[in-house]
């Protein structure tokens, strides 16, 4: 018996192995859920899922219709909606004097707006209540030079979860977000190429090692089981560097 | 032995209350493989408690250093050294601030201030050459308002910030920090309040997820911080059904329920 037995997920950014979608979803079936997965890439989701015994669907999180598209996809093969898993993120970046309204309207699109409407749709399919939850950031916590789009509609998700957390208590629904920290993923790989910035991030982190996706899908897990009496939160996992901070380039030697 | 912690030795302070939040989080401790030393004040309720988990008792006063020391030693000894600690001492005094005297606040300090402080300090040499997780019980109240509790809130809120420094600055041995914040919980000590007519509806309204939180909710959290699975450190944990979204009820909505409840029972 499993901790997440007879539970069927939806797990939104698994495209890539390496991801915290896909590392989710091992996690989530090791412990008897079953999974549906997605992505923009539907081939890359597919393959992932397919090595699950679950579904890959296509979905964008910029597109509403999507989104619905996506709840519906998991309750026509699966009967149920139990967990949402969203991971959908773009990191884009600009300084405070150059960014531009397009860049913050895109910022916005996928991970408020996005994050927003992902909330919305798998709650209307939580029929029979559920856990919802969101990727926030560490750049939420501690201030990163150059990331106010990213981070200011990753806070602003923040906020949005505590408000659906307080709304959607009623129907059994618990809304939460996990702050993961400088982790090595499908979207970080670039910067772990870099000696000079692993070693500056590793010293603001007082456990001493980075996140990985694995310690991001347990945590996911944890918030996922019905064991945990958690809603409207922002869980850490960011080795602790949230007590510290982000080096600055200056320190990147 | 099976279980989500298996072959972890732990310690629970604050288990000499029948079926309260420290015996129930011990229960579950154990009945996740770890073995478990149980330790509080009344020596004859952590025997009986021992014996039904298979654990060790230990006396304890968490007023006093010597003691405090003393019980880290003994559970090392018994266990061979101490992956998680849990305090979950505790005490619950409601009184109006201009009435609160300093012995109250004397008090209030010693056992939720300086003895978290105290457990601390004798934990970190015990934990380490292999790490550990170090959980506090504190309260949703050292975020959100309740009146008459000043002194309580005042302690939690300095045990949940010092937690923060210990889990700086220990965290490279491989030991996390974390506090886990209960709201209204249905143990022993809230049974006397849950029996007042109108009482607990005023608080349940705080509550998004519609009810108020059980011991079980709390051992569930700490199982979490205190598993290998948990990558969190210098936290403070909220698992309390979103109460902090909401907050307590005023004096006034308290006592309007009650009065309410009264009405209509009578």
């Amino acid at each position: 018996m499993g901790r997440l037995t007879g539970k069927v997920a939806v797990i939104l950014g698994a495209s890539d192995a390496r991801s915290m979608g896909a590392a989710t979803a091992r996690r989530f079936v090791e412990e008897g859920a079953q999974v549906v997965l997605a992505a923009r890439r539907k081939e890359a989701v597919e393959e992932i899922a397919a090595e699950l015994g679950g579904i890959g669907v296509a979905c964008d999180i910029a597109d509403e219709a999507s989104l619905a598209a996506l709840a519906q996809t998991a309750l026509e093969h699966y009967g149920h909606l139990d967990i949402a898993v969203n991971y959908a993120g773009q990191s884009a970046q600009a300084s405070v004097l150059d960014v531009t309204a397009e860049s913050l309207r895109s910022q916005s699109d996928i991970h408020f707006v996005g994050t927003a409407l992902f909330i919305k749709h798998m709650a209307k399919a939580m029929t029979g209540g559920g856990s919802i939850i969101t990727a926030s950031s560490l750049t939420v916590l501690v201030q990163a030079p150059d990331l106010g789009a990213y981070a200011g509609s990753k806070g602003g998700a923040d906020v949005y979860v505590r408000v659906a957390a307080n709304e959607l208590g009623a129907r059994g629904i618990r809304v939460n977000s996990i702050a993961p920290g400088f982790t090595k993923s499908a979207m970080t790989e670039d910067y772990f190429g870099i000696e000079a910035v692993t070693n500056a991030f590793l010293k603001e982190m007082p456990l001493g090692r980075f996140p990985t996706v694995e310690d991001v899908a347990n945590t996911a897990l944890w918030l996922a089981s019905d064991e945990a009496f958690v809603t409207g939160q922002r869980i850490d996992v960011t080795a602790g560097q949230a007590l510290r901070r982000t080096p600055r380039a200056d320190e990147f030697v | 032995m099976s279980g989500r912690l298996a072959g972890k030795a732990a310690l629970v302070v604050g288990a000499a209350g029948k079926d309260n939040m420290a015996q129930v989080i011990a229960r579950r401790f154990a009945a996740e493989g770890a073995k478990v030393v149980v330790a509080g004040r009344n020596r004859a309720i952590l025997d009986t408690l021992a014996e039904e988990i298979g654990g060790i008792a230990v006396e304890c006063d968490f007023t006093d250093r010597v003691s405090i020391f003393a019980m880290v030693e003994t559970t090392r000894e018994a266990l061979g050294g101490i992956d998680i600690a849990v305090n979950a001492t505790g005490w619950g005094l409601l009184k109006p601030f201009l009435e609160t005297t300093d012995d109250d606040f004397d008090r209030m300090y010693a056992l939720q201030l300086r003895g978290p402080f105290q457990f601390a300090q004798a934990l970190i040499p015990v934990m380490q050459d292999k790490g550990g997780s170090i959980i506090q019980v504190t309260s949703a109240t050292a975020s959100i308002m309740f009146h008459d509790h000043s002194a309580y809130m005042a302690t939690k809120a300095g045990t949940d910030h010092m937690l923060r420094t210990i889990a700086n600055e220990f965290g490279h041995l491989g030991i996390r920090v974390n506090s886990i914040s209960p709201g209204v919980t249905e143990t022993p000590m809230t049974a006397e309040a849950a029996a007042v007519p109108g009482l607990m509806d005023a608080f349940a309204k705080g509550y998004p997820l519609g009810r108020y939180g059980t011991s079980q909710d709390i051992a569930a959290g700490c199982v979490w911080l205190a598993s290998d699975e948990c990558f969190m450190t210098g936290e403070t944990m909220q698992v309390n059904g979103g109460l902090t979204l909401r907050g307590n009820p005023t004096k006034d909505a308290i006592e309007a329920s009650v009065a309410a409840a009264m009405t209509q029972q009578g």
